[in-house]
């Protein structure tokens, strides 16, 4: 079972700030439709590697970017993920 | 550009030629991109969100914008206008503005009026377009809100001292609204070195785009009551309409393919640099208006030259002719193509004299070559001495 994590945003506009504030740093990292299974204000979401979540927000939130939530997804081929809402209040790493 | 078309001399109604790479980026956005920006969340729509997030940027660049969410889209610099006095002005509120402002922001204002929602008190401008700055510091009251101020007027070109201006209007603690239609990509705009408020913009003229493009700056901690809303593609969940910059003005699918003309607009402007463009016009205006000079029984307004005060709008009169006449025979007989009358700002041809008869106004650009001007010189002295003959 794979697991990568996402981080929702509350318009367009800050999805797409991300993506170009993020694409001249070091992580890895993918804008994609936003998992059906997620809830979302916004249809696009970015997709990471769980390890870099914490420090891909951090540096987010530096740049004044509003963010709506982080999930953890389990896949598993064509099977609905199992999605862990994470809690990074504090800027814990969930 | 003396080819197979006419002779253009109306940049300020909308500029022509446009760079090349701008029909080529609208073409490309309609048949290869156009997915719906914000909605889907497909590839198609990324790229549609890619380039209106850079052309936000881009503008931010030029203007001197740090945060491109307060660059908000809109139809053009009327709109613009409209997004910026009708969403800042509350009830009861006194509103200052000079008289070389267009019809974008004396009907606006004249509805408000209308409705009892505000006052108004316009600062006259002398008969060169430059606004009465002596006057300006008593027409304050303890309830105004906003000053309103043309840049660049489209009558006589006058371009109005924005440092002074918002200085003066600052210190009372009053907002300042700039109406940028002629002077955005032909002169420096630093909205934060020139103390702009609000900023309105539009997309065809100086910034070299398509039309039904255009925007409206708003500096932070301006929180605008939304014109219109509806669709954002986001909180599609929420019967509110997004609070946050830019959504929170803009409703409905953006002109996808206006704006990737646009950013290609924007981009030629800052790759020859907003100082060169200047420079270039500038020396057209002056050798217009020395070529115009020559020729006895007309009337320029506003034959000021000096560096950084004039945009290349130039207003003229011939002594016992109709200028809708001088117009028509202008494109008749030569092939030039410019504007007469009263170019929708009234109260400017009042200041400059001008009401209800109107100018014949030609404004080049950058594109435009100093053959042109000849040509022209040639056939309004031609016009002048048969009006005079």
């Amino acid at each position: 079972m794979a697991s990568s994590c996402y981080i929702t945003f509350p318009t367009t506009f800050f999805a797409i700030r991300a993506e170009s504030i993020l694409k001249k740093q070091p992580y890895a990292f993918k804008m994609v439709p936003v998992p059906r299974i997620i809830s979302s204000s916004c249809g696009t979401a970015l997709r990471c590697g769980c390890e870099d979540l914490a420090s891909i927000k951090e540096y987010l939130l530096q740049h004044d970017l509003e963010l709506e939530g982080f999930y953890k997804l389990e896949e598993e081929g064509l099977k609905t993920p199992i999605v862990v809402p994470l809690d990074l209040n504090g800027g814990g790493s969930g | 550009m003396s080819n197979n078309f006419n002779l253009y001399f109306d940049n300020a109604a909308t500029s022509w030629p446009k760079p090349e790479a701008v029909y080529g980026a609208a073409e490309i956005q309609m048949r290869e991109a156009s997915g719906n920006p914000g909605r889907s969340g497909h590839t198609r729509t990324l790229e549609s969100d890619r380039l209106i997030y850079r052309t936000r940027e881009t503008l931010g660049r030029l203007f001197n914008i740090p945060d491109p969410s307060r660059v908000v889209f809109a139809y053009n610099a009327t709109d613009a206008l409209n997004i910026g006095l009708k969403g800042f002005l509350e009830q009861g509120t006194h509103v200052l503005f000079t008289a070389m402002e267009h019809n974008s922001v004396l009907r606006p204002l004249q509805r408000l009026r209308r409705e009892g929602l505000i006052t108004s008190t316009m600062i006259p401008c002398f008969s060169d377009g430059y606004p009465d700055l002596e006057y300006l510091e008593s027409a304050y009251q303890p309830n105004t809100s906003l000053l309103v101020v043309n840049h660049g007027s489209n009558v006589t070109g006058s371009v109005a001292p924005l440092d002074k201006i918002a200085e003066s209007a600052h210190n009372r603690g009053v907002k300042v609204l700039v109406d940028a239609a002629q002077t955005a990509g032909v002169i420096s705009i630093d909205v934060q070195k020139e103390g702009i408020d609000m900023l309105a913009f539009t997309g065809h003229k100086g910034l070299l785009g398509p039309t039904g493009t255009g925007g409206l700056y708003v500096a932070p901690g301006i929180d605008l009551k939304p014109l219109r809303e509806g669709g954002t593609g986001s909180q599609s969940e929420s019967d509110t309409h997004p609070q946050s910059m830019p959504e929170r003005l803009e409703a409905g699918t953006l002109n996808s393919a206006g704006l990737a003309g646009l950013l290609e607009g924007v981009k030629f402007i800052l790759e020859q640099t907003i100082e060169n463009i200047c420079q270039v016009e500038e020396e057209l205006r002056r050798y217009l208006i020395d070529s115009l000079l020559e020729i006895k029984g007309l009337k320029i307004y506003n034959p000021e030259t000096e560096a950084g005060r004039s945009v290349a709008v130039v207003s003229f009169t011939v002594d016992g002719a109709d200028c809708g006449e001088i117009g028509y025979i202008l494109e008749s007989t030569y092939g030039v193509l410019c504007r007469t009358g009263l170019h929708c700002a009234p109260l400017a041809h009042q200041a400059i004299g001008t009401f209800p008869e109107g100018t014949v106004r030609l404004s080049p650009g950058f594109f435009t070559n100093k053959k042109d001007i000849d040509f022209l010189a040639k056939a309004l002295k031609e016009i002048v001495q048969l009006a005079s003959g």
